[in-house]
């Protein structure tokens, strides 16, 4: 039905969109193990970035399935706030680290209420 | 259709992903136990996400997409996932960061895939060449003095995973609620059609927002077009059921307008659409998102500040001491 259509306009591709989602979910939740398992903080925050870059893959798949950019420009966004996130967090790391010489998330326990 | 084998391979994975975030740390590190226990996790976990590919592939009944995109897919997802778990289970952080720029990278070939061409270059550049250099620095200024590793090649919080389990379970529970929503799907031919139809009218709708654009397309049919003029019903144009697109065009040498068809090879690219979509549907957005940079920015400057006064303060009294 679509000879005429270039490249970039075939048929809707269900089998890649979910496979992109199924890749999302995946790195989304390795993102979050992450977190909960390093201890280091840098790598934690790098964690972060994982789960961003699974919501962002979500992002770009459902744009695709509309073949509406507005996921695309979703995605510009999340790129801006995790440029943002990056400079603000590593400041704050390198600050922390300047206090307890330390990098071990543990080193800050005793923030805590107890 | 079948989640359940779904959450079968998951757990699959799961269990090799446990299994290798245990071998890494505590005393199973270097011995030939601790290098058998990481050849199971790697194959048990290989064995999983292959698992789930196959299941997710069966489940989809309408085969429209061409093998090769399907091909290339499954080899991204094999490197992004397997580089995201060197991420989370590599012991050595600038490791972690440079395992990162290849889940980047193949994020980007995915992105590419799926017809996202601007997005795709621009996360390679800002992430891979602005977000994880800067983590590289920051890892470089932080970095342990080798004293403190006794001897090993990483401090012991990087080796030993804390809470592995827990994790991990957390883990499975979200990837099986998030991957088992695809099976709910409604996946006929007509859907993909329908789909396909709304895909391609939205598309030229953008293009009709965009009259010069619009006008140079047309021209590049009638070569003495001047104007795209809006049609009786208001329309700029009219799309066709063979997804062309019908327009009125006025004359260069002022006859009266005529109608022309734009065949669908002239829809407006990726980057176009990106661009109108940022500065037409989302301009407070952007102004936003400029106002977040503007705040990251003086956090960055006020947080790097503090930070020197606060050695000008300590170094004196080091010395006094």
């Amino acid at each position: 039905m679509s000879e005429a259509l270039s490249s970039a306009f075939t048929i809707a591709a269900p089998t890649q969109i979910s496979i992109a989602l199924a890749i999302s979910a995946i790195l989304f939740s390795l993102g979050l193990i992450g977190f909960l398992c390093r201890r280091n903080l840098i790598i934690m925050f790098l964690c972060t970035e994982l789960m961003f870059q699974g919501a962002a893959l979500a992002m770009i798949a459902f744009a695709r399935m509309r073949m509406d950019v507005s996921g695309q420009v979703f995605v510009i966004f999340i790129l801006t706030v995790a440029a943002a996130e990056a400079a603000l967090a590593l400041g704050l790391v390198v600050l922390l680290y300047r206090r307890r010489e330390t990098l071990n998330s543990e080193a800050w326990a005793d923030l805590g209420e107890s | 259709m079948v989640p359940i084998l779904f959450y079968a391979a998951c757990a699959v994975a799961s269990a090799g992903l446990l299994l290798l975030l245990m071998s890494s740390g505590g005393n199973a590190g270097h011995d030939g136990q601790g290098r058998a226990m990481r050849a199971v996790a790697t194959v048990l976990g290989l064995a999983g996400i292959a698992w789930i590919l196959v299941v997710i592939v069966q489940a989809i009944p309408v085969t429209n997409d061409s093998l090769g995109q399907v091909g290339l897919m499954i080899l991204c997802a094999f490197i992004s996932i397997g580089s995201a778990v060197r991420v989370i289970t590599h012991h050595r952080p600038v490791f972690c960061a440079l395992y990162f720029v290849l889940v980047v990278v193949s994020g980007a070939a995915m992105y590419v895939l799926l017809s996202a061409e601007f997005v795709a270059f621009s996360l390679i550049i800002v992430y891979a060449g602005a977000i994880l250099i800067t983590y590289l620095f920051v890892l470089m200024l932080a970095q342990q003095s080798p004293a403190d590793t006794k001897g090993a090649d990483a401090v012991d919080y990087d080796r030993v995973a804390r809470e592995p389990a827990g994790a991990v379970i957390a883990g499975f529970v979200l990837v099986a609620v998030l991957g088992g929503s695809i099976f709910g799907g409604n996946h006929t031919t007509a859907r993909a059609a329908a789909d396909q139809a709304l895909a391609v009218r939205g598309a030229w709708n953008d293009l009709a927002r965009m009259p010069r654009f619009l006008t140079e397309q047309a021209r590049r049919v009638d070569a003495s077009a001047i104007a795209v003029v809006r049609q009786p019903d208001g329309q700029m144009l009219t799309v066709q059921p063979d997804f062309s697109a019908a327009v009125t065009v006025a004359h260069a040498d002022g006859s009266a307008p005529s109608t022309i068809i734009l065949p669908p090879a002239l829809l407006p690219d990726n980057t176009s659409r990106v661009g109108m979509a940022l500065v037409t549907k989302f301009p407070v957005s952007l102004e936003l998102a400029g106002v977040i940079l503007l705040m990251a920015m003086l956090g960055a400057v006020v947080l790097a500040r503090r930070q020197s006064e606060a050695t000008a303060h300590d170094t004196p009294r080091e010395h006094n001491s």
